[in-house]
This record gives structure tokens, C-alpha cells and sequence, in this order.
């Protein structure tokens, strides 16, 4: 189990590092760089090029890579060319919104798209799996800014009972924090259970038709015992595989949420980081999001490890 | 006294996609208490069903009529809350396949401790000692370690022993075995019975054992009810059933085992033609009328009903009495061609191969132990095939022996260069082979072919029959583009398939049919040399029988030698002239087949000897059968001494953990790798106990493994 | 020796299912419908995709206007059914690439294995370590825009994915005696790899490009609806959603009409996707 850990973790590193390279290279790809960007429509070639050796924009790749690369480990991610301000914290601030987010939608996806899954493969082939799975499909295939819009419509205008936009910090009011808050965390729950819950019911089926399950009924184990203890304990290793992919959906989702609530996280500094090219904070934003990303990935990985004693326990006993 | 279970007319339906199967029709049986029934049927008679229906394991869609009488309660008014709470506590269970029969995220200890806990009210901890004592029963060493693995941390026979006591962990009266054993190696098959006779007597529980192998019922039951398509043909005493018996189906059974004898090239064994009734469409009469020798006008019309024909007996045939033998099957032509072992068409020398079971990034290791971690690469390696030295001649069928994880299967495919062999040489034909480019093969490959054990995977699902069949022929151009249908028909006809079936796909043939197939796309290419991967140990025992005349006659027609790879001895013996014994990768013995039966010189030859089950050998000769421990694969990779010894119930000393016995020659045709005094060894079937032991010092020089001897 | 199950001594009568599942032609019902709507748009459409009708701005449904106008008074119908254009191509144009890519990528590593597999899944590995939707707005942030560029960009994406089924597929078939005694014979690899397996394969990666054609047509709209992909005034169903945000509350149809229109292809690409697994494979077990 450690060399499991410990060659994860190696190759997490790797990862960062080619990433952090890719995106130090493509926004160096721009056809406009930092300099005509700040400039704006005063550039001029003069201005342009003076600017360029005053940022030290003309330097070797690799030393400015170097630089970058070590003030990110001190902390520091550069100023934002149009905000005019260290990046830092507002990456960070909004890092954090993302996160609340983020989480209370796991944590949502999760549950619900367990229970759903288990009910249904217990039920199967009863009216319960065909809606369950009907209602599967339509969640997976419509995308998350549309169920956001139709929410908007619905608890917006209608029934006005959640706010359609923005944020409110939690000391300002733990009631309206979350009021902010349940709009975008629904909106995500919706799409993403379907995956999870869809990936339970077939583990589960395969779970409840295996021998195991068979020899449990046979030591007279109650069926409550045999779905909880046996089968879902054993369909829950490709679950766990699922939620780490739906995680990358979840980011994207977030991303998608967010603009569409007006959602002040990194999401939302991204895409407008992006469509405006300020260089260094996009830089920083992908950057991060891609770490938060792996990390995750990591946490599954983990997990799954010991979830699954053939990992946790490699070496035979005879 | 009543019977402890008692089942009257059981019928069992099923409805699949459209038709209506009984799988079950009218079976009826007694098990008293402290007796073992056997109950005894191929794949499609209805066996596992019966077991399904007394344990309500049963897909839903199944209609039970009839009553099963357990301890006097019918179980089947009972509802699926109040048979869950007898299973288990009265009735245990062993299903067939060790592998998957446990959770793989529980440990063994919390398997058997869990119907402890949960029909006796125990505490965990005093489950788990009480799980530990029962592993202890089981004869299983180490307990404490073993309740705490995991199930993939332990070999198949350990797996099977933990079923075992978890099924019998709250001392039930009735145990129900459906194929224990049939997953396991032969040796290891053999500890498991040894052990259920030994719990029979000791705890006094019933068996129902269900079983395609009449060998191994015989071992344990008492009684036996033999079934054919959903039918009960026979029932009474094993030991009257097995040596007198009246149905027709179960002398034709019993007619085609293979046995442990020496039978010359032009014997064929005896077999029943045809299939098994389709169950889903049976016929009008008896159900097994369409193959058996003395069907008559009557067996046609008539359904058979079972008939008394003494105490305890009965048979379901009106003509059981008047009837004779099996049939026995003409000689093959007594031309038989001989052959010469001063040919030679293949010769391996010294052949390896080692599989490096963990290298690249899995072999770092890392260690903590000493001051700090520290890092090692340290990959693994499996010898495979550990020095192999034998040659076969043209037309010649050497047999090869083992058991599972020995390398026969690797041996076979690395001598036809499926596999890189990592030491050594073959020569085919005089041609050397291991070292010439793919290109230059092509001679090769057309001479020497391949069958494989399982017909389902051996043949592509997308193509039909003919296309299979035609591939070799266009690709290696043996037949101009016109005529290649003509050809491939006749293949067809060769292995006795009707021509119509080169339209079939291989989902649509049986197992017996797709090995045939198999056989004909092998055949295509004309070749002289065919290895034959465990080639019928995948079908029913009554197609084995038709599969392996078929590969004699082709043999003699065709002057076709053999390399065949088998687990099972017995099928071996049958066809081979010649017998090698291979274990864990290296030759034990190797001889003429009649030396190898009569007069093994290796121990673990007499311990496979001993472990077949042959039907017709009592129950004297168990006990004297030697003792193995443990099973193959939980030893450690050594460098030198005999792979066999920790395991060898004669091991003398330090010199088998040390010292390689080398291949030394004890006759013309017969030489075994073993430090033991060529003195034969315990024989197996019936004859006197062995001679005397002593080892001798270094022995002289090994001579090459494989001298010229005639057949005799 | 493991034993597999003794094998059926009985002749099996298991016939193909001939019919098809009613998944399969739902699906495939509404998706050649919605093609149909693509292809003949300028015939079938009430209006052209950019017509403005200002005085009739912001109306709802009607006869005139089957699903309302937009703010501009374009008929919201009317962009819709081009809108599909666009989506589709996208759709089947980058899944197409990613197939291209990613079915030999697969059929190369499962069948070499070795070096050559643990290289090529590495490689993939790290390209599938980046969040799609962040790699492909990076990348059309920082050149124009242009909708084969997205197609070709979300295709390089979707590869990975389509070679690991393919590669996993490709191993399960290795592991078939039927492609020993093929190279028993002396067959060459394209022989094995075209002729053996791949036949064997395509169901799954079908399976798998429907699964792709799904998931492009929802990562394009996701694009075009924060304005990576295709610029106003062309009707497309993100930008279409997007510049009705800020209409929700007087104009709905504006945002429902694509919307329901997306959901419905994705839907009926989905059921056909699943259709065809239970009809060409019933033991083919997703672990999406």
C-alpha cells in the first residue's frame, strides 16, 4: 500500500510539472502578449518593445519559467494586468467560494446518486428502476446551464424563493449564505448524480448476481445484510472510480454554474480571465484548478486503494 | 426413522424467452441421517437445480411443484424469510468455484464467524475464535493468519476448506455440496474428500453431494441417484450402481471413462453417441432412447417411468433386466502404424522460460526496516519452464501431465514459438526454431498446429464455420480459390460434421461440435505435429470419449503426432504412447506408459497416480495413498534443490533442499528426476506396498533424458 | 487446473436477437429526425436564421412564430433548426476524430503490450489528467475561433477515452485462443488487428463514439454558451441559451427552445448508444 501511495504521489508531481510548463508555454503563445495587453491601443512598436524589456518579457523562456515557477512556491502568483492587483488573494478568495460549492455538491451527488443506484438495482425491473432510469437519462443528457436556467425561471421568477445570483458571506447571515448557495449546488446535483447512480445500479446488479452474494443467502444472511454488507461493499470500487471522473465534470459544471448564477468563484475569474487574456491570471487560475483537479484524483485513488484489499493487502498468506 | 431430507416429485420450471423448460421433472430422493447421497448428472440433467430449489436460490421466474421435506417441514410452503433462517443454521452449503464464492472485501475469518454471529448470537470476538477453531478442524495451518487474509491471498484449497467451515459453522445436519472439488487440482481434490469422509465421521452431518464425476462420488456417498436430462434413470447404493449398473445411460457413462490402464494405440474407448436431450423440446418416449444400443419400437412411444427392480433400486427402463454391456467398440484398423522412435520430428533441449512477474515501476520495493526507507529493485521471476529436454517422434502421442501451474501449457506454446523462450532450443524437423525470423517460419507453422481447451474462445465468434475453416487453406495457397469449398467439406466429413454446418457461427454449436471444429482449421494446414492444450477437458464426460477416438483415428490416418497436455491421467494414458510428469516447471519422470503407470519412480507421479479418482478403485487403496501438503504455486522460488520437497511426503534430508535431482535414466524408456533409489515406489493400483528407500550419494552422470527405445 | 464450467453438452438454440430494442429505435428515430432538420433547414425553416423582425421583438409563441422571437425579432424556431447544424457537426465531426485517433492508438497498445502500451498510456494518461473543459478553453482562448478548430481540439481530447476502450476491449479479444491459433498459423499483426479483432471490437466502440458524440455536443454548448465557440449573430444553441439569460423573465421560449432541442438530441443519442450496447453485446458491462 505505501509503494501504491507513494508512486501516486510521484506522479502527481509530474503532472503539475508538464501542466505548469503547458500553460507557461501557451499563454506565451498568444499572438498578443502582456505588454500590448497593458498597453492596450497605445501600443506602438516603440512603446511596445520598451515595455517588453521592462517587464523582462524578452528574456529566455526557461528563466522566465524559473521565476514564475519559484514565486509560485513563495506564495506568489503575479498581478493581474487588468484588475491591477496581486493575484494572490483573489485567487484565493474565490478559490474558496468554489470550493464550498464544490463540496456540498459532492456531497449531494454522492449520496443521492448511491441511493438511487442501490434502490434501483434492488427494485429491478419494477416501476421504480424504469422511472429511476428514465429520470437517469434526462439528467445526464441535458447540460448544467440550461437546468440552471430553467431554475432560475422556476425558483427565480416563479416561486422567487432562492436568490439567482451572487454571494453572501456567512457572518452576514448563515440563512442567506446558504440561500446563495442552493441555487448553483442543486443546479450541479441534478446532471452529475445521474453518473453515479447510473454506475451503482449496474455494480449493484453485478454485485447481487455474483456467487458471493449467492454463498451469503446461502449461510442464511438476511437480505438487508446480503445488499449492504456484501454487494454494495464490493460495488462501491467502481463507484468511487466514477466520482473521481465526475469530478472533472464537476469542474466544468462549475465553471458553467457559476457564470450563469454570477457566482463569484474561480470559475467564473477563469472565464473572464480567459476572454479578456490577462495573462498572469489565467496562468494562475488553470494552473490551480488543474492542482485542485489531480488532487482529487489522488483522494480517489486512495481511496479506492483502501477500499480494495487486493491493494491494501498484496501478499499472499499460504 | 424418518429421513432427514426427503424429496418427492420434484418438478422444476423455467420460462426463458418464449419456451417453457422443465429442468427438473419428477425427482424424487431420500437422505437419511449420518448417510451421503451423490447425485450425479452432466451439464443440462438438472443437478445444481435441485440444490437451487431446496435453498430457494432459484431465479424468480422459476415454478416449483412438489414437496421437499426437510426434518419434516415442506420447505416449499415455508415463505423466503423463514428458509432464509434454516439455511445455514440447518442446512450448510458449498458451491463450486472457491474463487467467487467469497466477498472479496471480507476476511475469511468474518466469513465463517458471520452465521456464528448471526444464528447463534455470538459476540464477534467469541465468533472469530470460534471461526479459528473450526480452520483448526479443517486441518489448516496457521488459523490465525488465514482468518485474517483476505481471499486472494490464498490458494484454491485453502478457499475451499474456509467455505467449508463456514457452511458447516453452526453444526448443521445437512450439508449440500454442489461440485466442491471440480474447480480444484487433482491432488488437491484429493485432501478435500479425505477430509469431508473424516467430518462425516467425526461430526456426523449428511451430505448431498452433487457431482458430474462418478469417481469422486463414489469416494464419499453412500447412495446415488444418477440424473439425465431433468430425469432421475437410476437410483440405489453407489457401490451396487457403480459396479452393476442397469440403465443404459449409466453404463454407457461409466463405459467411457478413461481409465488408469495401459490400452494399445488401436483401442477406442467406448462412448455415447449423439447429445443430450434438449430439455426445452424433449422427445415423445424416453428421453435417451435417440442414443442408446438398444432402443427398440416401444422406447419411442412410451414415456419411461421408474421402475423397482429390487430394495432400494430403481431404474427407468422396461428392458433394464435383459440387457448386457455397453457396447464395446471395435479395435481401430489393425493396421495401426507403429512408429519408429529412432525419427525424430521435434526435440527440445534444455527449453526456459522465466516470466519476470513484477518488474518496471512494480519492482521497486521499499523498505523500512532498516535506518530510514530505503529502495531496492527487485524483480520477481517465475520459472515457468525450468530446463526441458524430451523429443517426440513423427506419429508418436507423448502425454503431458500436470497440474495447474506446472508450465505444460506454457511448454506446449513456447515450443511453437507462441511464446519467446528464454533459454534453450527446439529443432522441428531438423530445422532449429527458436531462433529464426517470423518469415523463415512458415514451413514450420504449416507442420505444426494447435488445439486449445476452451472450443468457446478458440474460434473467432464473427466467423462461420466454413470461413474458419477455409482461412489456412488461402493462406497458405494448399488449394486453388476454386476448390477450397470442396476441401473444407471435406475437413468437415473428416471430423464427422455434417456439411451443412459451414453456414453455422460458433455461438451456435455445442461445445463438442466447436472442438471439432477446431480440430478440421488444425487439420487444414496438413501438419504433422499438433499440440493439444488440455483439448477435452473442458466438455462433458460422454463427448470427451468421441472427441478423443476422433484424435486417435486422425492420429493413424494421418501419421499426426501428438504433443497432449492434459491435468486429468487417466484421458492421458489412454492416448498416449509415451507420459511425461511435469512439475512447476520441470520434468519429473518421463517413460513409456505403461512404466509410468505400473512402476512410477517419482513421488509426485504416485501421488497424481493415487489422487485420480478411478471409480473402479475401493476404498483400500486410499489409505494407503500418501499425504500431500499444501498445493502448488504457495512455494517460494528457490535456486537449487527439488522443486517437489516441501511437499514430498519421502523427502530424506537437506540433500532435496539443496541438491537438483537430475533426470537419471532407470530403464529404456523410463527416467525420473529424483534422489530416491530407482526402486519403484508404492505402485497405485492394487499391487503390493514398495520397496525399501535409500538415497544415494550424488548418482552417476544423467544421461540425455531421452534414449532411443522401441515401443514394445 | 482451474476448470472452467463443463461446457453445455446440449446444442444451444440461442438465436440473435433479431428484434431490436425499443432503446434503438426511439433513439434512432428522434436522431435522424433532428438530421433531417439540419440538413434541410433552409427548406423546412419559416425564416432565415438572421432575419430581423424588430417590430415583433420579445413576442411568445404564435402562428407566425412557432416558438416566439428573440430580442432582435429573429424567429427563435427558425435558429433553432440551424442551430442543429452546428451542434451536429460538431457532434459527429470530433467524435469522428477522436475514433481516428484514438480506435488504432488502442488496437496498437492492446495488442503489443510491453513497452509500446505502457508508453502510449502514459502519454494518454497525462493528456486525460487535465480537466476537458479547461484544456479546450485554454486552447481556443488563445487562438481564433472557428468551429472545425473546436471540432479538431475536442477531438484530440475525446482520443484518450475512445483508445482506452478500444485497448481494453482489445486486451479482453487477446485473451481468446482464437488469435493464438492465429498467430499459430503465421498471420501478421494488420491481418490480426483488421480481420480478428476489430470485428470483434466495434461494438464496443460504438458504444463508446455514441457515448463521444453525446458528450461533444454538450462540451460545444458549454463553449459557445461562455462565447469560446462561435460568435453572434450565428445561431447556435449555447449562444442562443446565453444571450437569454437576461431575458428569462420576459422571453422563456427563448431559452427553452434550444434548450428542450439539446436535451432531445443528447437524449436520443444516449438511448441509441445504449440500444446498440444491449443489442450487439448483452454481457458488454459499462463501468462509465
Amino acid at each position: 500500500m505505501t509503494v501504491y501511495v507513494l508512486k501516486r504521489l510521484a506522479y502527481i508531481v509530474a503532472i503539475m510539472a508538464i501542466m505548469s510548463g503547458l500553460v507557461f508555454l501557451s499563454t506565451h503563445a498568444l499572438p498578443e502578449n502582456t505588454a500590448q495587453v497593458i498597453l492596450g491601443d497605445y501600443a506602438t512598436p516603440e512603446t511596445q518593445a520598451a515595455l517588453e524589456a521592462k517587464l523582462g518579457l524578452n528574456r529566455p523562456l526557461g528563466l522566465q519559467y524559473a521565476e514564475w515557477i519559484g514565486g509560485l512556491l513563495h506564495g506568489n502568483f503575479g498581478r493581474s494586468l487588468i484588475l491591477e492587483q496581486p493575484i494572490a488573494p483573489i485567487l484565493w478568495a474565490a478559490l474558496a467560494k468554489s470550493a464550498i460549492i464544490a463540496v456540498a455538491a459532492m456531497m449531494m451527488i454522492s449520496i443521492i446518486g448511491i441511493a438511487l443506484g442501490v434502490a434501483a438495482a434492488v427494485n429491478y425491473k419494477r416501476p421504480f428502476d424504469y422511472i429511476a432510469s428514465a429520470l437517469t437519462y434526462v439528467g445526464l443528457s441535458v447540460p448544467e446551464f440550461f437546468w440552471g436556467l430553467i431554475l432560475i425561471l422556476v425558483f427565480g421568477s416563479y416561486f422567487q424563493w432562492f436568490p439567482t445570483s451572487g454571494y453572501s458571506e456567512p457572518v452576514d447571515g448563515i440563512g442567506v449564505f446558504i440561500a446563495h448557495l442552493a441555487l448553483p449546488v442543486i443546479t450541479l446535483t441534478i446532471g452529475l448524480q445521474a453518473h453515479v447512480s447510473r454506475l451503482t445500479r449496474s455494480s449493484m446488479l453485478e454485485a447481487l448476481d455474483s456467487n458471493y452474494v449467492r454463498a451469503a443467502r446461502a449461510r442464511g444472511m438476511p437480505e438487508r445484510v446480503v445488499i449492504f454488507r456484501h454487494a454494495l461493499r464490493n460495488a462501491m470500487l467502481p463507484t468511487i472510480t466514477v466520482l473521481a471522473q465526475d469530478f472533472g465534470f464537476l469542474i466544468g459544471g462549475i465553471v458553467a454554474v457559476e457564470t450563469i448564477f454570477a457566482y463569484p468563484g474561480v470559475g467564473r475569474l477563469l472565464v473572464y480571465s480567459l476572454s479578456r487574456h490577462d495573462l498572469p491570471l489565467m496562468q494562475a487560475a488553470v494552473l490551480v484548478i488543474t492542482a485542485v483537479y489531480c488532487l482529487a484524483n489522488l483522494a480517489a485513488d486512495l481511496l479506492y486503494g483502501v477500499f480494495n484489499p487486493r491493494i491494501r493487502y498484496g501478499r499472499a498468506v499460504d | 426413522m424418518k429421513p432427514l431430507l426427503e424429496v418427492r416429485n420434484l418438478t422444476v420450471r423455467y420460462r426463458t424467452s418464449g419456451a417453457a423448460v422443465t429442468a427438473v421433472r419428477d425427482v424424487s430422493l431420500e437422505l437419511a441421517l449420518g448417510r451421503a447421497i451423490g447425485v450425479v448428472g452432466e451439464s443440462g440433467s438438472g443437478k445444481s437445480t435441485i440444490a437451487g430449489a431446496i435453498l430457494d436460490l432459484l431465479h424468480g421466474d422459476a415454478a416449483i411443484s412438489g414437496e421437499i421435506l426437510f426434518e419434516g417441514v415442506d420447505l416449499c410452503r415455508l415463505n423466503s424469510k423463514q428458509r432464509r433462517k434454516l439455511l445455514g443454521r440447518r442446512i450448510g452449503t458449498v458451491f463450486q468455484d472457491p474463487f467467487t464464492a467469497l466477498n472479496p472485501a471480507m476476511t475469511i475469518g468474518r466469513h465463517i464467524a458471520e452465521p456464528l454471529i448471526h444464528h447463534l448470537g455470538l459476540s464477534p470476538k467469541a465468533g472469530l475464535d470460534r471461526a479459528c477453531d473450526l480452520l483448526a478442524d479443517m486441518s489448516v495451518p496457521r488459523v490465525r493468519d488465514v482468518a485474517a487474509a483476505y481471499p486472494h491471498q490464498l490458494s484454491g484449497g485453502m478457499r475451499q476448506r474456509a467455505l467449508i467451515a463456514a457452511a458447516l459453522a453452526c453444526e448443521p445436519p445437512l450439508l449440500i455440496l454442489d461440485e466442491p472439488t471440480t474447480a480444484l487440482d487433482a491432488t488437491v481434490q484429493a485432501q478435500i474428500l479425505t477430509l469431508l469422509a473424516d467430518l462425516r465421521r467425526r461430526k456426523d452431518v449428511s451430505l448431498l453431494f452433487i457431482s458430474h464425476s462418478l469417481g469422486v462420488v463414489r469416494e464419499v456417498c453412500d447412495d446415488l441417484v444418477v440424473l439425465y436430462a431433468s430425469q432421475v434413470v437410476e437410483q440405489g447404493p453407489a457401490g451396487e450402481v457403480l459396479v452393476h449398473p442397469k440403465h443404459p445411460y449409466t453404463k454407457g457413462l461409466l463405459a467411457s471413462l478413461p481409465r488408469l490402464v495401459v490400452s494399445g494405440r488401436a483401442v477406442r474407448l467406448p462412448s455415447i453417441p449423439g447429445q443430450m436431450a434438449n430439455v426445452a423440446q424433449p422427445p415423445q418416449g424416453c428421453f435417451f432412447e435417440p442414443r442408446c444400443p438398444y432402443s427398440e419400437a416401444r422406447c419411442k412411444t412410451e414415456r419411461q417411468a421408474l421402475l423397482d427392480i429390487a430394495s432400494q433400486r430403481r431404474v427407468r427402463c422396461w428392458k433394464a433386466a435383459g440387457i448386457g454391456d455397453w457396447p464395446v467398440v471395435a479395435k481401430g484398423p489393425a493396421a495401426a502404424p507403429s512408429f519408429s522412435r529412432s525419427d525424430t520430428l521435434v526435440k527440445v533441449d534444455d527449453l526456459r522460460k522465466t516470466y519476470g512477474a513484477s518488474h518496471g515501476l512494480d519492482a521497486i520495493r521499499v523498505d523500512f526496516s532498516g535506518r530510514g526507507p530505503s529502495l531496492s529493485y527487485r524483480p520477481k521471476a517465475v520459472n515457468a519452464v525450468n530446463g526441458i529436454s524430451l523429443s517426440i517422434s513423427p506419429g508418436e502421442v507423448l502425454g503431458l501431465v500436470g497440474e495447474s501451474g506446472c508450465g505444460k501449457s506454457t511448454l506446449g506454446r513456447v515450443i511453437l514459438r507462441l511464446l519467446q523462450a528464454s533459454a534453450g532450443s527446439v529443432e522441428f524437423d531438423g530445422v532449429s526454431i527458436l531462433h529464426q525470423p517470423e518469415k523463415a517460419l512458415r514451413q514450420f507453422r504449416r507442420n505444426a498446429q494447435i488445439i486449445f481447451q476452451n472450443a468457446d474462445s478458440s474460434l473467432n465468434p464473427r466467423l462461420s464455420v466454413g470461413e474458419a475453416i477455409e482461412r489456412p487453406l488461402a493462406l497458405f495457397n494448399l488449394v486453388p480459390t476454386a476448390d477450397r469449398r470442396r476441401r473444407m467439406e471435406a475437413l468437415l466429413d473428416m471430423v464427422r460434421l455434417p456439411r451443412s454446418y459451414q453456414r453455422r457461427y460458433p455461438h451456435q454449436l455445442s461445445g463438442g461440435e466447436k472442438q471439432r471444429v477446431a480440430i478440421a482449421r488444425a487439420l487444414a494446414t496438413e501438419p504433422k505435429f499438433i499440440v493439444c492444450d488440455e483439448p477435452v477437458s473442458a466438455l462433458d464426460v460422454s463427448v470427451q470419449a468421441v472427441i478423443v477416438n476422433l484424435m486417435a483415428d486422425l492420429r493413424d490416418e494421418f501419421n499426426l503426432a501428438y504433443l497432449f497436455i492434459s491435468h486429468d491421467l487417466a484421458v492421458v494414458a489412454q492416448m498416449s504412447d509415451r507420459i511425461a510428469v511435469m512439475y512447476r516447471g520441470s520434468l519429473c519422470e518421463i517413460g513409456v506408459t505403461a512404466e509410468i503407470l505400473r512402476r512410477p519412480c517419482h513421488p509426485y507421479t504416485e501421488a497424481l497416480l493415487s489422487s485420480s479418482s478411478v471409480v473402479d478403485s475401493g476404498s483400500e487403496s486410499r489409505s494407503a495413498r500418501p499425504r500431500l501438503f499444501g498445493s502448488i504455486g504457495t512455494e517460494d522460488e528457490q535456486a537449487s534443490g527439488c522443486r517437489y520437497q516441501a511437499r514430498c511426503p519421502y523427502k530424506v534430508g537437506k540433500i532435496c533442499e539443496t541438491l537438483t535431482p537430475p533426470l537419471r535414466q532407470i530403464s529404456d524408456c523410463h527416467s525420473a528426476a529424483c534422489h530416491l533409489e530407482s526402486e519403484a515406489l508404492t505402485p497405485s493400483l492394487g499391487d503390493s506396498a514398495g520397496s525399501s528407500r535409500r538415497t544415494t550419494p550424488q548418482g552417476p552422470t544423467p544421461r540425455p533424458s531421452d534414449p532411443s527405445c522401441d515401443r514394445s | 487446473m482451474a476448470a472452467p464450467s463443463i461446457e453445455d453438452g446440449v446444442a444451444p438454440s440461442v438465436a440473435r436477437r433479431r428484434r431490436l430494442p425499443a432503446a434503438v429505435i426511439l433513439g434512432g428515430t428522434i436522431l435522424i429526425a433532428m438530421i433531417l432538420a439540419a440538413l434541410m433547414a433552409n427548406w423546412l425553416a419559416p425564416y432565415p436564421f438572421d432575419q430581423l423582425h424588430v417590430r415583433d421583438r420579445l413576442t411568445g409563441p404564435s402562428l407566425a412564430y412557432w416558438a416566439g422571437t428573440d430580442e432582435y425579432g429573429r424567429d427563435v424556431l427558425s435558429r433553432t433548426m440551424f442551430g442543429s447544424r452546428l451542434s451536429l457537426f460538431l457532434g459527429f465531426a470530433a467524435t469522428l476524430i477522436a475514433l481516428l485517433l484514438g480506435v488504432p492508438i488502442g488496437l496498437v497498445a492492446g495488442y503489443y503490450r510491453g513497452l509500446v502500451d505502457e508508453l502510449l498510456m502514459r502519454a494518454l494518461d497525462v493528456v486525460m489528467s487535465f480537466p476537458s473543459l479547461l484544456f479546450v478553453m485554454l486552447i481556443l482562448a488563445i487562438t481564433p475561433p472557428g468551429l472545425m478548430k473546436t471540432a479538431l481540439v475536442i477531438g484530440i481530447l475525446f482520443a484518450p477515452p475512445v483508445a482506452r476502450v478500444t485497448r481494453s476491449v482489445t486486451l479482453d479479444l487477446m485473451t481468446g485462443e482464437f488469435i493464438v491459433a492465429a498467430r499459430a498459423r503465421g498471420e501478421r499483426a494488420p491481418y490480426i488487428l483488421l480481420r480478428e479483432i476489430l470485428p470483434n471490437a466495434w461494438p464496443a466502440i460504438v458504444v463508446e463514439g455514441s457515448l463521444r458524440v453525446a458528450f461533444a455536443i454538450l462540451l460545444g454548448a458549454v463553449l459557445s454558451f461562455l462565447g469560446f465557440g462561435v460568435q453572434p449573430p450565428a445561431a447556435d444553441w449555447g449562444l442562443m441559451i446565453s444571450t437569454s439569460r437576461d431575458f428569462v423573465d420576459v422571453a422563456p421560449w427563448m431559452a427553452i427552445t434550444p434548450g428542450l432541442a439539446m436535451s432531445l438530441t443528447v437524449i436520443a443519442v444516449s438511448l441509441l448508444g445504449d440500444g446498440l450496447r444491449e443489442h450487439l453485446d448483452p454481457k458488454f458491462r459499462s463501468t462509465r
